[in-house]
């Protein structure tokens, strides 16, 4: 199967610390990849790397056989819902258009066809009709649907989530995991960090035990096995007795 | 009505008022428009550095044009005709000295964030008092020796009658610099002060936005000081934003809106500071601030009294008095 993110023995340190050592990591598109670690393990330090946020010390990063630079408009990373200043004076439309700017050069206008699209994607994630909302007004899942609906807005075939479920409702959450399901039948390739193993087998095709190395990665079915969750979580994990 | 006739009267027969009425709107909407962004990046504390570090690079300019300029162009007059000829380069040579002192100071100050433990906004507060220092220094020394006119005063309040027509056009094409840089990286400022990170992923280049917005608030600092002095231009810059922003939801919306508050209470200030016979500068800022807490209390969807109407209101509607809404 044709790769749509192939890292080679990345390695990522801090000042000494080591927080990747030796990633060697496949995703594949129409798949949904699940991140699972301790805290600590270097999840989001794994996106920084891929998304092109920070220089990695070795090893190397290519995107559908590019690099990072080069494949950006691409890329959709939908952040953690805490770190948003919600006070922002914006609307839930202004934010999906942002999906728009990678596409655009600086003196470029935005045209009717990014607003289509931006209606389009607000459609698609049932957002329309708050579009003129401020973002704050917004329940936590409609929040994290206004990100996704960015993500497609950008037209991107790699979204990159981080933890989207964290104060979202059970029936929030169940959308969302279907259109991402959508989306990766689309052929879409979607990461995401996630810290609930309860849900890993319902939601991943794919999933990445990580803890500062890989642990072990391959299909949910055959990888997330009790031996590899508990040596992930350095044996802590009592959760699947 | 007899107000408004002293006020036509000052405007007719005072050559410094039209233009002190041009050079104040000018600052209130530049600093109003800049301000948005100022306010919503946290950047306050900059602001004000930033004015109170140009007073060395004042002090700087003063000194090269007394010396080069007289070298330079003086030969053959009388002293008078040479200080009156320097005069014309005043404006220029103080802005140009100012703004190379703010973006020594930013450069500064960002290489302290970067490279040294010091915490972000202590190393904001070493740089620019220090650089105030070495200004206020410069000041009271070249005073004294040459009998000169800089005025400690004027810098930190202000002077707006002492505004020159060179004056005017240095302010002007701070205003169309700061409008179009707005108009132009628009898309980019928004994303960078509403979600850096997801900016960056997006190939947008954030530290040159950052400077950016550090070379146009240098700009429109040094523009400012004239009308307002170094110590006020930060209630120019967050006052009128943090009103716009209690009054609408928009980014766009709070950018005009904070450019016509910043306007009004520089034409009401200046006007009232007219009448009353006092400094502009501190009145313009009280107007600000004025607007600031009729938009706390009155503000359609934000307003403290107007939340507290409202629940009363519903509460009637419900025709329960002592039900709690929250």
């Amino acid at each position: 199967m044709e790769t749509t993110i192939s890292i080679k023995s990345l390695s990522v340190s801090y000042e000494e610390k080591i927080v990747l050592k030796d990633v060697n990591l496949s995703i594949f598109p129409g798949r949904i990849t699940g991140i699972v670690g301790p805290n600590g393990a270097g999840k989001s330090t794994l996106y920084k790397a891929i998304l092109g946020l920070l220089e990695p010390n070795t090893g190397s990063i290519s995107i559908q056989g590019r690099k990072v630079h080069d494949v950006r408009k691409k890329m959709a990373y939908v952040p953690q819902k805490d770190g948003v200043n919600w006070q922002f004076p914006t609307t839930v439309y202004d934010v999906v258009l942002m999906g728009r700017f990678p596409h655009k050069r600086i003196f470029q206008i935005l045209s009717s066809e990014d607003h289509q699209i931006a209606v389009d994607a607000m459609h698609s994630l049932g957002i329309h009709e708050f579009r003129n909302r401020q973002i704050g007004a917004l329940s936590g899942g409609q929040q994290q649907r206004v990100f996704i609906a960015r993500a497609l807005c950008q037209q991107a075939d790699i979204i990159l989530l981080d933890e989207p479920f964290v104060g979202v409702d059970v029936k929030t959450e169940q959308q969302i995991i279907q259109i991402l399901k959508n989306l990766s039948d689309e052929g879409k390739t979607i990461m995401m960090i996630h810290h609930d193993l309860t849900k890993v087998r319902t939601y991943f095709d794919d999933i990445i035990l990580l803890n500062k190395e890989i642990i072990a990665d391959g299909p949910v079915e055959s990888t997330f096995t009790k031996a590899n969750i508990s040596e992930a979580f350095n044996g802590k994990l009592t959760l699947f007795s | 009505m007899d107000l408004i006739y002293y006020l036509v009267d000052v405007y007719e027969t005072n050559a410094w008022a039209p233009r002190a009425l041009l050079a104040s709107s000018l600052v209130g909407i530049m600093c109003g428009i800049l301000g948005s962004f100022v306010v919503l990046r946290n950047m306050s504390l900059i602001g004000d550095a930033l004015a109170h570090a140009v007073l060395p690079g004042v002090v700087v300019a003063y000194i090269a044009i007394s010396v080069i300029g007289t070298a330079l162009l003086c030969d053959g007059l009388t002293h008078n005709e040479c200080s009156d000829l320097l005069k014309e380069h005043h404006s220029l040579g103080f802005f140009a000295g100012s703004v190379l002192a703010a973006l020594l100071s930013s450069i500064l100050i960002t290489w302290l964030q970067k490279n040294v433990r010091t915490e972000n906004d202590a190393a904001i507060g070493i740089v620019f008092t220090f650089m105030f220092s070495i200004g206020v220094i410069g000041i009271s020394s070249i005073s004294k020796g040459h009998g000169v006119h800089l005025d400690l005063t004027d810098m930190l309040i202000g002077n707006i009658l002492g505004v020159s027509d060179q004056d005017l056009w240095i302010s002007l094409s701070v205003m169309v610099f700061v409008v179009s840089s707005i108009m132009i990286f628009y898309r980019s400022l928004f994303a960078t002060t509403f979600q850096p990170v997801v900016a960056e992923t997006m190939g947008i280049k954030i530290n040159l936005i950052h400077y950016l917005l550090m070379l146009v608030l240098s700009f429109v600092v040094v523009a400012s000081i004239r009308t307002v002095g170094v110590i006020l231009v930060v209630a120019m810059l967050i006052t009128p934003a943090a009103t716009a922003l209690l009054l609408t939801n928009r980014l766009e919306r709070v950018i005009i809106i904070s450019g016509l508050i910043g306007f009004a209470a520089a034409v009401l200030g200046l006007n009232i500071a007219i009448l009353v016979d006092t400094t502009p500068g501190p009145m313009i800022v009280v107007v600000c601030t004025f607007l600031y807490l009729m938009a706390v209390l009155f503000s359609p969807s934000k307003g403290w009294v107007t939340k507290r109407w409202n629940k009363k209101k519903l509460r009637m509607a419900l025709g329960n008095e002592n039900t709690d809404i929250e």
